[in-house]
This record gives structure tokens, C-alpha cells and sequence, in this order.
């Protein structure tokens, strides 16, 4: 069927580029003869994501043929990367490099070898007809130009990971793909089940994320490089101590990503996207990230135990676990994403072997299942689209009804079930002589694992996608009350889905072209090695074909065995799916949040800021009582003051008594507001002008906004009647002492414990030279010390973010009213503080 | 509708305040002044305007730009620093001088970047005057425990 090429008779063509001299050399170095440089690679990178804001500015919703156009930028991307096929099959690879942060590794290393080339077609390719799709299925949608928006950011990120030759630039595409997947997931933001998936597909990619990062950085720092090529060059690297550290949290990345076993459960929540998103992100795209990542790893790792033990299990078992959920499902998309998860338990599955029939399994059953569950999923968001429903239960006979539909869906759901002579069959028949291979070799256990898995999950897909053709398209009558047709599709809105089916059934009828031009590259980037392919549809009544046929009539079986299998599958107890212990983590988390928050932040506002104020002036005192300070022995050196300040200084203890004997709160802020211009004049003494204004202009807001919050705010009876009790206006008192005391300790450290020479004479110096201003004070801030003024500002205006959405909050009164009861039962009554919002500026 | 002295009051000084921040802010770089002193004063002018006509009026009066000044200055104030990437570093200061009328001028980066932070300052200081002034213009739920007196 096919064999490795003798190693005498390797034909040029398929000589792989040194990895070693592209590596650890600059690009200059290399051997032009392989490598090409240019900037093609950046800029269809630059193309993608310059349509995404593009499209959206277009407003596509008003127009009725833009699914021509935004189908452009993608269109354009393919056809030039079908243009690299040959000479990328002869070895000749697109290479390019930009700095980005050369002291962290991180450089923008883009590489087109076989494999990159390979899913780069299948991500634009089917990007190209998901984007025509969408044109339809968002017909007159005023969000139309988002979702474009989010859809080319998306593809971009996608196409940047696969095209990606530097692991760290390779993680910044990685979580690209998770957010703007999130993004996409909870499109539809008023349904709470979009939310909740998204959220989840977020969190459980993410945190497979930053696994990733540490698993990266570990191998990049053991191989002394951040490049790909020249990690899988690195001598000796499967074999260094930490690589089992590296490879774990490696695969931990991979399985989030790729909804393996026990992590598949936010697939089927993403379900809850809109269908062109659902499509592109589970045929194609996003769930094919994990597996990318570890086919670019194989070559250097494949050996290692770990790796193949790994890999064999969970594949084995996601393979298992995902063919026999999907029949239990009556949603259509539902039933597609499960089968989506048993097929990707098949290629972790078959990265795990080492063998030929291993990489021509992995390439084939690649590029099957996105020709296949494309259009699957597609025809799923036509019949929703007009039918109103994608429930099996309501639906019956539409083969009447949409028969170009029906026939897509009859074709793809043919490929699905390996049935000769689609690429799935030939994908199928692969998995199973990569299964048998072990069994030849007397390697029972795994032969007998992996072959009885493939023969097993095979046969439950046959099932599940009988069962959806059957129930949806061919039987008579509906379980439940059928849906009604609201409108039938237009050619358009098939015509994608009927062109992706048509690749993968004929594709496989000119298998003789087809796997020298697309299949043998990739084959060889995953062996590392050149390879020759032989593939063939047809080789005699062999033991594999016989499997095959079998699966067929037991699939067949299973089909017409699906009531009782579906009762059977539902009665299983909820508690032993990952999705219900996943709930309950993030449960058990909600409530831990919870209860340390209102044990840390449960009383009124008063109590709690006297506990940090208190933190404070006791670190203060520890400070000032253990050091030399103590004795201060320069209170001596300190000047008397003058009379203006001495003035001031009566004034400032008359606003600050003033404020206190007040007796109503109007007359407290018009006494507290005489102790800030108080301030504002030894500003002026002191000659700051600069902070004089700064705080005079402070104080006057601050009045403004305090009058404005105690408007709302419920009278304190104690502060009105004038009258507390005793206890509470000794602890009071005791605050008050504390701050004060913190307060007049801090300006003395800061003043005699002089550490070093200071600073300003340089600022007083260079202002005028660096910064070309002589207000000293404004230079610093905007010049000298920029970085720190923009630091400040961004945080000013989250917290303007933040209190705008607390004001605007709808639970605000609820919140009021909860605090005010929770104040009733404590029988306190404290002086609420206003929000702050006079952030320093220093 | 608010007392008429209040209105006049905006009237006449919210233009003045205005013009003063301007004024600081043009200022600031060589005398006392600045981007943030300007935003603090041209809050406070528009606080006056809140004050007067309510936050409603206010809303029309300064149109669509109070809702994303903050983002504005922040992009302002990104854009001026990154501005000196051309030359070599980040925040590195490039200026341009010209004459006009006999009087040497000299805009710079820095300055722009005041300019963000002013937009910041304004835009939080706005955000929570608005969002209380509302807040304070509607009457609470319950009556019963309003404060009465002023």
C-alpha cells in the first residue's frame, strides 16, 4: 500500500533543508538553495488581519453579494499556498524572521514546511467557503461585520500558529486562537448557554495555555534555542531530565486545546456558537491546534515512553469515549461534536505510533475530517436556518423537502462512515493497517488496544451518522410535533458545504496525485525524513478490508439498535461525566470567593479602612521604634517655624476640630474642605506651586463628589444626634491618635534619614536639557519619568471603569438594601466614605 | 430647572474655566500647570455645567465625547510614547519649533502626551460626576430616611 523509499534511491526532490544549519544560524547563512526569503509569509499574515477590522467597517450586512468579498482575503491566501505545493515537496521552503523581543528568545519566525503548508490550506480553505457561508447565514444581521471580524482574527491566529517556527511566538498565536474562539463561542452573549460555554472553552484552554508556556519554556531553555527547527535538531533533547517535566505540561496544553480525555467536555458546550463559527473552529481550526502542536514535536520526541504510552491511552480512550456519546445526542451539532472528539482521540492516537502507515493515517484522516465535518456542520446551520429547529426528535423527511442538502449530507455522511471510495475510507483503512502493524510486529497488547479502539469507535461513528441522515432526511414522520419549513436555502448557502463534500469523496479517486503534491510533504515533515507515498484505494481482500466491512454491517446494526443504546446512555448517572466535576470545582471555587470575602470585607466600609490604616501606623511604629531613629538624634538640627507657618498650622487644627463638633454632615465637608485649603497654602509657602493647585483643585472636586454621595446616603444617627457611644468614640479617638501619629512619623523618617545623595539637583539640572521645559515638576511626569505617568494613568482610568460600572450597576440597590438589613442585625451604624477618587498623582 | 444664578454663573465661567485650562495646560511645560492640573480645572467646569442644567443637559451640551475620553486620552497618550520608537526609544521626547509672530514655539511629544493625560483626568473626573449627579437627580427608593436638612 505504501512503503518508506529506499534510502539509495531518494530522490532530490525530497531533500528535507539541514535542520541544523536553518537552526542556530541567521538567516543569512543558510543555504539559499533551500530556503527562500522574502516577505510573503508576514504579509498573508498581514492580509488576514487587515480584513478582519476591514470587514467589519465595510457594514456587510447591507449588501446581498458580500459573501464574494469577504471570501477574497482567504480565496487569495489559498490559492498561494496551492501555488508552494511543488516547491515545497521539493524541499524548497519559505523561511522568515523579525525581531520582536530577541532578549526573551521571542522572534517572529515564520517557516513553511510540509506540515505548515498542509493544515495552512485546510485552515484557509475551508476559511474561504466558511466565509462565503456566513454571508448567507447572517443574511440583513446588523453583526454580520463583527462576526467577519472575529472570524479573520481568528483564521490569522490560526495560520500564525501552524506557520509559526519559534515555540514562544507559537504560544502568543495559541492563546490568539483561545480568545478570539471565546469570543466567537459566546457571540450570541444573550443566551446564557453561549456564555457559559465560552467561558468554559476559555478557561479550560487557557489554563492549558499557561501549562503550555511553562512545558515550552522548560524544552526551550534545556535546547539553548526558542526555534522549532532547531529544538527538533537538538541532539539529546528527548533524552534530558526535564523533558518528561516539559512534555507533560506539553501534553497538558495539547489535550485542553485538542478536548481530550478528561477535557473534552467544553466542546460540546461550544456548541452553543453560531453554526459558520461552530464549523470552522471544530472541523478545521481551533481543536486541531493541540494536535498540530504535537505532530510538530513527534519527530524529536516520538520515542520516548512517555510519549507513546501517553498518547496511546488517552487517544484510545477519547476515541471510545466521544464515538459511543455521540448517538446519545438529538442535537444535531451536539451529535457532531462528540463524533469531532472521536476523531480527534484518533490522531492523538496515531501520533503515538511510529510508523509510515501512522503519518499517512494522521494526514489523510486530517484533511477527511475537515472535508467531512464541515459540511456537516454547515448543512446543520442550513436545516436550523430553515427549519428553526436542529432537533432530531422534530425533524422527518427533509430529502423531500431540500434534496441538494440532503444529498451533501448523504455524500459527507458517506466519508464519515469510511465507505469506499471517499478520503474517508482510505483515512479509516490507514488508521486500521497502522493498528495492525503492532499486531504483525507481536506487539499484543497495543496492537489489540489500538486496533480493537479504532474498530469499536469506527462502528459507533457509523451509527451516529446513520442516525442523523435516517431521523433527519429519509424517515416519514417525526418522534415529537415536527417544525415546519420556513424557507428554503438558497443554491448559495449550499454551495459551500457541497463544495467541501465533493473534495473529500472525489479526493480520494485521484489519491495518485494528490498524496505525492500534498500528503508526502507532510508525511515527511512528521517523520522527519523524506518519504514516498504508495497509497491506494484498493489492495485485495486483505484482513483490514474485511474489518472495514465489518464495521460497516455492525455500524448498521448499531443504527438500528439506537432507541435502546439512547435509553441505555441517558440512564447513566450525571456524576461521572468531567463536565459535572468540572461544575463542581468551579462551584467549590464561587463559594470559596464568597465566603472569604465577606469574612475579609463583610463589615461596613469604616472597619475595614480602619484595619489597613492600622496595618499601616503599627508597621510605621515597628519602624520607628527599631531603628537608630528613635533617639533622633537631628531633632535638634530642625528650624523652628515661622510665624505663616504657625498661623497655618492653628487654622488647619481649627478646621480639623470644626469638623468634628459639626453637627450636620453639609457643615462636617465645608470643615474638612478648610483643613485641604489649609494645606494648599503651605504648598504655596513651601514654593510648590505645581502641587498647590494640584491639591486646591482636588479639594474642591472632592467637596463636589462628597456632597453628591451623601445625598444618597441614609443619615448616621449617631454623627446627627451627636451622641455615640462611649466605646465607639474611644476606638475613634484611638484611630484618630494612630494616624496621627503615623502620619508626623512618616514626613520625620522621610526628612532625617536622608540614604544617599538626592535626586533633585539632577532633575533641577538636566529638565531644561532633556525634557526642553523648565517647570521642573511637568518634565518629570511627562518626560524624565513617562513610563511611570502612563502606568498611573491607565490604572486612573480602570478605576473610572470600575466605578462607572458599580454606579451603573442595576444590583446597586440591591446591594444598598442588603447592607443596610446587614447593618440593622449589627446594630451598627458607620459613617459610610465616599469612593476615592482622588488618586495621587506623585 | 435650577436657580438662575447657577445658570448664569455656567454661563459666564464654564467658557473662562475652559480657557484657563487650556491656558495651564499650554503653560505647563515651562511654569506651573499641566495636564493634570488642566483636567482637574476643566472638570470642574463642566461640574459647573452638571450643577446648572443637570447631567441630561450636560450630556447634550459635550455630545458623544465624555462617554470614551478616557479611552481617547489613553491612546493619546500611548501614541506620543510610542512616537519616540521612530527615533530609539520608547518615550523618547521629539520636538518641532517654529516662529510665529516673533514668539519661538515648540511642540513635542511630551506635550501630546500631557494631552492624553488631561483627556484621562477629565474623562474619569466626568465619569463619576455624571454617573452621582444622576444618581442624586433621581430621588432615593424610600423618602423616609432622606436627609432633610441641607
Amino acid at each position: 500500500m505504501l512503503q518508506r523509499a529506499p534510502s539509495k534511491g531518494l530522490s532530490a526532490s525530497f531533500a528535507l533543508p539541514k535542520f541544523s544549519s536553518s537552526a542556530h544560524s541567521p538567516p543569512l547563512t543558510e543555504n539559499t538553495s533551500q530556503t527562500r526569503k522574502n516577505t510573503v509569509l508576514a504579509l498573508c499574515l498581514t492580509v488576514l488581519f487587515v480584513s478582519a477590522p476591514l470587514l467589519w467597517l465595510l457594514k456587510p450586512h447591507r449588501s446581498f453579494s458580500f459573501g464574494w468579498w469577504a471570501a477574497l482575503p482567504a480565496a487569495a491566501v489559498t490559492l498561494w499556498q496551492t501555488l508552494q505545493l511543488i516547491p515545497v515537496g521539493q524541499g524548497i521552503f519559505w523561511v522568515e524572521r523579525y525581531g520582536w523581543a530577541p532578549t526573551l528568545g521571542l522572534e517572529l519566525a515564520l517557516r513553511l514546511d510540509g506540515l505548515a503548508l498542509f493544515f495552512g490550506l485546510i485552515i484557509t480553505g475551508v476559511g474561504t467557503c466558511i466565509a462565503f457561508y456566513t454571508a448567507h447565514y447572517f443574511a440583513g444581521d446588523p453583526r454580520q461585520g463583527f462576526f467577519y471580524l472575529l472570524l479573520y482574527a481568528f483564521m490569522a491566529s490560526m495560520l500564525g500558529l501552524v506557520w509559526s517556527d519559534n515555540l514562544l511566538a507559537l504560544f502568543v498565536f495559541w492563546e490568539g486562537t483561545s480568545l478570539t474562539s471565546y469570543l466567537l463561542i459566546a457571540f450570541k452573549s444573550e443566551y446564557k448557554a453561549a456564555v457559559d460555554g465560552a467561558r468554559r472553552a476559555l478557561i479550560v484552554t487557557t489554563a492549558g495555555g499557561l501549562a503550555l508556556l511553562a512545558g515550552l519554556v522548560l524544552l526551550g531553555l534545556e535546547a539553548g534555542t526558542f526555534s522549532i527547527s532547531g529544538l527538533l535538531a537538538t541532539p539529546g533533547i528527548a533524552t534530558a531530565a526535564v523533558t518528561p517535566i516539559a512534555l507533560t505540561l506539553i501534553f497538558l496544553g495539547a489535550f485542553t486545546k485538542s478536548a481530550q480525555f478528561p477535557f473534552q467536555f467544553w466542546l460540546p458546550g461550544a456548541m452553543a456558537a453560531p453554526t459558520p463559527a461552530s464549523a470552522y473552529l471544530h472541523s478545521a481550526t481551533m481543536v486541531k491546534a493541540g494536535i498540530f502542536l504535537l505532530a510538530r514535536l513527534h519527530p524529536a520526541f516520538s520515542e520516548l515512553p512517555l510519549w507513546f504510552w501517553t498518547l496511546l491511552l488517552t487517544g484510545s480512550f477519547t476515541m471510545l469515549l466521544g464515538s459511543l456519546s455521540a448517538i446519545r445526542y438529538t442535537d444535531m451539532k451536539a451529535l457532531l461534536a462528540y463524533a469531532t472528539v472521536a476523531v480527534l482521540g484518533m490522531l492523538v492516537l496515531l501520533l503515538a505510533f511510529d510508523s509510515t502507515y501512522a503519518y499517512a493515517a494522521f494526514v489523510v484522516t486530517v484533511i477527511a475530517h475537515a472535508l467531512y465535518k464541515a459540511p456537516l456542520f454547515l448543512s446543520a446551520g442550513i436545516v436550523d436556518h430553515a427549519m428553526g429547529t436542529r432537533d432530531l426528535r422534530k425533524l422527518a423527511g427533509l430529502g423531500r423537502s431540500l434534496p441538494l442538502l440532503a444529498a451533501t449530507v448523504a455524500l459527507a455522511a458517506l466519508s464519515m462512515a469510511g465507505v469506499p471510495p471517499t478520503l474517508g475510507y482510505l483515512a479509516k483503512e490507514l488508521l486500521l493497517e497502522s493498528g495492525m502493524k503492532p499486531l504483525e510486529q507481536g506487539q499484543w497488547l497495543v496492537g489489540s488496544l489500538a486496533y480493537g479502539a479504532a474498530t469499536l469507535s469506527a462502528l459507533f461513528m457509523v451509527g451516529a451518522i446513520l442516525t442523523l441522515l435516517w431521523e433527519a432526511f429519509f424517515r416519514r414522520h417525526p418522534e415529537e410535533e415536527g417544525a415546519r419549513l420556513h424557507h428554503l436555502p438558497s443554491f448559495g448557502f449550499v454551495a459551500p458545504a457541497l463544495l467541501l463534500t465533493l473534495l473529500g469523496a472525489l479526493g480520494a479517486l485521484a489519491v495518485d496525485s494528490v498524496q505525492n503534491l500534498l500528503f508526502a510533504p507532510a508525511v515527511a515533515a512528521l517523520a522527519g525524513e523524506p518519504v514516498e507515498l504508495h497509497l491506494k484505494l484498493w489492495h485485495g481482500f486483505t484482513p483490514v478490508f474485511l474489518t472495514s466491512l465489518a464495521i460497516l454491517g455492525l455500524g448498521t446494526a448499531v443504527f438500528l439498535a439506537r432507541s435502546p443504546l439512547r435509553r441505555l446512555l441517558n440512564s447513566l448517572p450525571a456524576q461521572l461525566t468531567s463536565l459535572f466535576v468540572y461544575d463542581q470545582l468551579v462551584n467549590a471555587l464561587y463559594r470559596f470567593a464568597y465566603r472569604i470575602t465577606t469574612w475579609i470585607q463583610g463589615s461596613p466600609m469604616a472597619p475595614q479602612i480602619s484595619v489597613t490604616l492600622l496595618s499601616a501606623a503599627l508597621l510605621v511604629a515597628y519602624a520607628f521604634t527599631h531603628s537608630s531613629l528613635a533617639s533622633l538624634p537631628l531633632l535638634d538640627s530642625l528650624e523652628m517655624p515661622s510665624l505663616t507657618e504657625w498661623l497655618l498650622c492653628v487654622l488647619a487644627l481649627f478646621g480639623a476640630l470644626a469638623t468634628i463638633r459639626a453637627r450636620s454632615r453639609l457643615s462636617a465637608i465645608i470643615a474638612l474642605g478648610v483643613v485641604g485649603l489649609t494645606v494648599t497654602l503651605f504648598f504655596l509657602v513651601f514654593g510648590a506651586p505645581d502641587l498647590a493647585l494640584t491639591q486646591l483643585l482636588i479639594e474642591v472636586l472632592g467637596i463636589i463628589l462628597l456632597v453628591l454621595v451623601f445625598f444618597r446616603v441614609r443619615p448616621d444617627p449617631d454623627l446627627d444626634s451627636g451622641q455615640g457611644t462611649s466605646w465607639r468614640t474611644i476606638s475613634k479617638l484611638g484611630m484618630a491618635a494612630a494616624m496621627g501619629f503615623f502620619g508626623f512619623a512618616v514626613v520625620l523618617i522621610n526628612h532625617i534619614s536622608q540614604v544617599g545623595e538626592s535626586i533633585s539637583p539632577y532633575f533641577l539640572e538636566n529638565s531644561y536639557s532633556i525634557g526642553r521645559g523648565s517647570n521642573v515638576v511637568n518634565v518629570i511626569l511627562v518626560d524624565i519619568r513617562g513610563y511611570d505617568t502612563l502606568g498611573e494613568i491607565t490604572v486612573l482610568a480602570l478605576a473610572a471603569l470600575g466605578g462607572y460600572a458599580l454606579l451603573r450597576s442595576p444590583q446597586l440597590p440591591l446591594l444598598r438594601r442588603r447592607i443596610q438589613m446587614a447593618r440593622r442585625q449589627n446594630g451598627a451604624a458607620d459613617q459610610p466614605t465616599p469612593p476615592k477618587t482622588e488618586t495621587g498623582h506623585d | 430647572m435650577t436657580e438662575i444664578y447657577l445658570r448664569l454663573v455656567d454661563r459666564i465661567l464654564t467658557p473662562i474655566l475652559l480657557l484657563i485650562a487650556i491656558f495651564l495646560f499650554l503653560r505647563g511645560h515651562d511654569l506651573p500647570g499641566g495636564g493634570f492640573i488642566a483636567g482637574l480645572v476643566a472638570a470642574a467646569a463642566i461640574e459647573l455645567t452638571i450643577l446648572a442644567l443637570g447631567s441630561a443637559a450636560t450630556r447634550d451640551r459635550y455630545g458623544p465625547w465624555l462617554a470614551p475620553l478616557l479611552g481617547i486620552g489613553l491612546m493619546v497618550a500611548v501614541t506620543a510614547a510610542l512616537i519616540g520608537m521612530a527615533g530609539g526609544g520608547f518615550f523618547l521626547g521629539r520636538w518641532i519649533q517654529f516662529e510665529v509672530a516673533g514668539e519661538t514655539l515648540k511642540l513635542g511629544t511630551p506635550q501630546l502626551f500631557d494631552l492624553g493625560v488631561m483627556l484621562v483626568v477629565v474623562g474619569m473626573a466626568v465619569t463619576y460626576l455624571l454617573r452621582l449627579s444622576e444618581a442624586a437627580e433621581t430621588p432615593p427608593p424610600s423618602t423616609k430616611h432622606r436627609e432633610t436638612r441641607p
